[in-house]
Formats: structure tokens, sequence, C-alpha cells
């Protein structure tokens, strides 16, 4: 069970990494996975409307939502839910929805959630005299998004404007000049009616597909993208080209707009494909924002019944020998009245061999032979430090093992998992190399045994 | 720099040799130490791929709790001047979820019962955080694969999706 951990020169540093928008392609699984948070102040409805979507997303395509808040409804951690697109483009499309508690008390709280965030929703309160929490936490977001070497500007970022029906709330106009400055794109909202809720939903996710898109773009070289623009250069500019690529609502920059038009204006379509005639806004009023109800039937398109359908139906190793009678077994006393000492599980025979394999290992990347020898030196330290942990642990630990390996015993390949053609070297599995340390155990103990015996025969004789 | 190590830099991605090399992994943990079910997980919350029997809740949301919990304790151990915890430990009176990193992108979540114990697991899965650790180097020094990459009109067509949804 040797390690040999290599270090890559190529390998990104963690901060770099931290830097990349983390859209996960799972092209195996056919999967892609979003993350989608909501950001304001405290109580300015960002789980209302997480709820809502949940209410009305229809059951097949929505996952459960789990709520840490406290007694008083406040969030504590997160709140959480998937909300599958189902199979788009022969990729299953998946966005992860995120609220983050809003009180400033929270603040390290928030960060945490907004690791690998994709997309964001600032949920901005509008009752009177909250303008200046909702400019703190636009700034608490600015602070946390660079913690991660990630800028607001650069992110899909949309804004809605809730409690519209509040008596005195706050104008649009006041709003949009001190929380949007870089004008992007703005919705109101009654998230407690869902008026509001999905606009704004679509809209995000349309900047954080058209986003996804575009760097893919850039590296397949599929013209998508123009030509030296960094992956979330423009996030306005995604916004609009998303807009234009959807039938979602997507208004455009403050800054590019005219006058701000608000209040309802008449017979606005009840879909979403209502948002032709909202170019020239730069808020979209919620008489326009193209609410309507959930269908009460799913709809054709809606993926697998469940989330938990969905993943395939796997047969691991551990069933297979399950079904088979020889899962692990609790502690048990070895029949032979041999029962393993806690050091020997390290016993070196495995690791021995490992060594010299080293250098055999298929390297592409010719500066990795220069950093082999410190490898080999670290892999055998590791071992080291390996070989007194399971003295550490419980003897009962290794009486497990002693017990498990008998029944499991087996010859060396017989490991009940396919072997993968793609593996670089037939390593020895840990399995094996326990096989052979047990069976030299056993040869020990039965010379011992017969020796014992002869000399007490021949003390009779 | 290759279009497979942009795609990888700008997103998390995986490929089908990528998932066998590590469900391989996971597959010979489980035999060895015992556990019910061991998930892959980024750091963000979403799943990579998971082995061994089902749990009765949501896979998601244990993926994304987990790594919730996680970022929690790294929390901690920053403000008591550590890097991060390595291994998290929740054990219950049947069920309990023992919490491994992989690198700085992954983790490793295993859910065990009585048919194995903590010593067991976290033995085995220091060893499988450190090849799994060892896989994700090395693929992402890989060419690509061939699966392609996403659809032209893959944005388009997820937004008129989503359309439809709501």
């Amino acid at each position: 069970m040797a390690l040999a951990v290599k270090y890559h020169p190529g390998t990104k540093s963690p901060k770099s990494l931290e830097r990349a928008d983390m859209v996960q392609i799972n092209f195996a699984k056919k999967q892609v996975n979003a993350k989608v948070v909501y950001y304001g102040p405290g109580m300015s409805g960002k789980t209302t409307n997480l709820e809502v979507i949940h209410q009305r997303a229809p059951e097949g395509n929505r996952g459960e939502l789990t709520s840490i808040s406290t007694e008083g409804d406040r969030t504590l951690f997160f709140d959480f839910m998937p909300l599958d697109l189902g199979t788009v483009a022969g990729m299953r499309t998946c966005f992860q929805i995120y609220t983050v508690p809003g009180q400033v008390y929270y603040s390290s709280t928030r960060k945490l959630v907004l690791q690998g965030v994709d997309g964001l929703i600032f949920v901005a309160d509008s009752s009177p005299n909250m303008m200046e929490e909702n400019l703190e936490s636009l700034r608490d977001l600015a602070e946390n998004l660079a913690e991660y070497g990630r800028s607001i500007e650069d992110m899909p970022l949309v804004i809605q404007y809730n409690k519209r029906d509040v008596p005195g709330a706050l104008s649009i106009d006041e709003l949009e000049e001190k929380l949007n400055p870089t004008g992007v794109p703005a919705f109101e909202a009654i998230a407690n009616t869902g008026q509001g809720v999905f606009p704004t939903l679509k809209a995000v996710a349309a900047s954080v597909l058209d986003s996804l898109h575009r760097q893919q773009g850039e590296v397949t070289g599929s013209g998508t993208c123009r030509e030296g623009a960094e992956p979330g250069d423009e996030p306005q500019a995604a916004g609009q080209q998303a807009a234009s690529a959807s039938s979602t609502p997507m208004p455009v920059s403050a800054h590019e707009a005219p006058a701000h038009e608000h209040g309802p204006t008449s017979s606005a379509s009840p879909t979403a494909g209502d948002g032709s005639s909202e170019a020239a806004r730069p808020t979209i009023p919620m008489s326009q924002t193209g609410f309507h109800e959930a269908p009460s039937v799913p709809i054709s398109q809606a993926g697998p019944a469940g989330v938990e359908e969905e993943v395939p139906p796997v047969t691991s190793a551990s069933e297979e020998v399950s079904s088979q009678g020889l899962r692990m077994a609790p502690p048990q006393v070895a029949s032979s009245g041999l029962q393993m000492k806690a050091s020997e599980p390290v016993n070196p025979p495995a690791p021995a061999p490992q060594a010299p394999q080293a250098p055999q290992a298929p390297q592409p990347t010719h500066p990795v032979s220069q950093v082999q020898q410190p490898v080999a030196q670290s892999a055998v330290q590791t071992r080291t430090r390996r070989a007194k942990r399971p003295a550490q642990a419980a003897a009962s630990t290794m009486e497990v093992e002693a017990g498990a390996t008998a029944p499991k015993r087996r010859a060396p390949n017989s490991r009940s998992f396919p072997s993968s053609p793609a593996m670089p070297e037939a390593r020895p599995t840990p399995k094996a190399k326990r096989n052979a340390m047990v069976t030299g155990v056993i040869i020990v103990a039965s010379v011992l045994i017969g020796a014992i015996l002869g000399s007490f025969v021949l003390s009779i004789l | 720099m290759t279009k497979d190590h942009k795609l990888r830099e700008a997103h998390l991605c995986f490929y089908e040799k990528d998932i066998a090399e590590i469900d391989q992994e996971l597959d010979g943990f489980l035999e060895l130490s015992g556990a019910r079910c061991a998930l892959l997980v980024d750091r963000s919350g979403h799943m990579v791929t998971r082995r061994g029997t089902s749990l009765d809740g949501s896979l998601e949301s244990v993926a994304a709790l987990a790594a919730g919990s996680f970022s929690a304790t790294r929390e901690m151990a920053r403000l008591l001047g550590e890097g991060e915890f390595n291994h998290l430990f929740h054990q219950g009176s049947r069920e309990s979820i023992q919490i491994s990193a992989v690198g700085d992108r992954s983790l490793f979540v295993i859910v065990f019962d009585d048919h194995s114990n903590l010593g067991l697991v976290r033995f085995y899965a220091e060893e499988s955080s450190a090849r799994l650790k060892e896989i994700f180097a090395s693929i992402s020094l890989q060419e690509d694969k061939g699966d392609g990459g996403l659809s032209d009109d893959f944005s388009s067509k997820a937004t008129a999706a989503l359309d439809e949804l709501f």
C-alpha cells in the first residue's frame, strides 16, 4: 500500500484554482453543474425566492430543499436546492441554488457559500431605510469574492429589487443609482407572492450558461466569443448575448439605456417571451416580468423522476462482495487461533516492489523524471509514518482486518472490479499485498506449531 | 497549452477515462474498508461520482452539505492557525460519515455503518485520498479524450428549457 504522491510541475497553485470558474462539466456522466447563489442583506427575501422556486418547480425537476436555519427562520448557514433542467443538448443540466445568511454577523459563513459560485443574484430590500444595509451587503459581496480572487464585475450577476409592495418603498431610480452603477440586469419583485422570482432566476441562468458557452467557445475556437476576450470579462455583454439567445427578459445596462420606465405598462404577455420589448429598460417592472404559475403537469422535457433515480444503478465491488457473502465481517477471532498483531498489517511485504516501479511508470512530461527521486523518498517517508497509524488505532481495527482477511482471500488477481485498460501500469492491489502477508504469517505459524509438536513428541518419547 | 488544458482550468472538467479511474479507486476502497458508499465531491458541493449502495436521502444534498461542513471546519482551522483540517468525522448511532480532503479541489465523502469502523475507514481513506490526488494531478495534464465539448447551441437550448420549466 505504498504511496507515490507525484507533484507535477504543471499543477496549478491553489490560488489559481480558486480563481477558476467552477462549473462542473462531467462528460462521463453527461452532466453540467452550475452554482447560483442568492446574496443580500438579512430578511431581504433570499430564502423566500428559493421557497417559491421549490414550490412551483415541477416535481421531477426539483430536488430537496435543504435549509440550515434558526428557529426564527433566519438562515444560519445556507439553504440549498438542486434544480434539474433535464437533458439539454445531450447533457443533464443542473443548477445548485444556494442562499446565504444575510446578517452582518455571518460574513465568514457567506464567504464559504460563495466558493465555486458561477452566478449571483443580489436581492436588495426596497424597504425605506434599508439602503445602507443593501450597500453594506454589496460591499461585503465584493470583499468576499475578492477573497477567492474574483471580482464582482467578472461574475454573472443579476439584481432583484424585492419587496416592491412595501409602503414607501425606495424608488427604482434611487436603487439603480446606488446599487447598480455598472448596469447589470435588474428586476423588480415581490418574492412572497412569487412575482419577479422566475425572471430573475432565468436571467442569471442565461448569463451563467452564456458565460460557460463563451469560455467553451474560447477553448474550442467555436467563435462564440470575441477574440482576445477574457472569460467573464464583460458580464453585461454576456447578459445581452444571453438575452438575444433566449426568450428570457434581459435588460440592457442602465448606462446604455434611456430613462427608466417605471410602473405598469399594458398587456405584457404572461409568458417568458415578453422580453422582446424590454431591451430599452434598465429594470423589468413586475407587470412585465413574465411571471406565471408553474405548470401543474410536469413538462415533457422534465428529467427523470427524481434526483435519486437519476444516478445510474451502480453495482459496486462492495455490493458484489456483499451479495456473495464475502463482505468484511465484524471483528472475529481467526479459527486458526492466530490473531494478527497490530503491527502486522503494515509489514513491509507489499511496499517493497513499489519503489522500483516508479521509474517504469509512463511519464509524459520530461520534468517529471527530475522529480522522481524526491517522490520516491517522500513515498518511503509516508509509508514509515503510516506504519504507526494502525498501531495507534484501536487493536480491534486490526482484528477486523484479520477476521476479514480470511474469507476474502482469493487469487491475487481476483479483485472483483474490472481492471481498467486505461491504467498505465498494473499496480499490486492492497488486497493482494494483504493476502501475501497473511500467507506468510500462516507459513511461519505452521512451522512454529510443527516445531512445538515435534519437540512435544520427542519429549514424550 | 492545449485547448483541453484550458477547458480544465476554466472549469472542473471530467472525462470518461477520468471517471473510470476514480471509480476503480473508489471500488477498491469500498471493498477493503467495508464502507457503504463513497462519494467524490468538488469543493463547490457538486458531486463528481459515487460508488456503493445508495443512500435514502438526496445525494446532491449530502454532497452540498458535506462541502459546506468541510468549508466551515476549514474556517475554524484557519482561526486556530491551521491550514485546514484534513479529515472530518460525524458519528451517528447507525450511520457515520467521514470526509477527507483530496487535493485542493475535491472531497472524499464516505458513508459507513457498523459493518466497518472508523479506524479501518480512515486508514484506507487516507491511502485512497492520496491516490485520488495523484489521479487528479495526472488527469490535469492529459490530453483531450475525444469526448467532445458542449454543443454550440447548448446555452440557448438550456435557457429554452428553463423557460419551459417556469
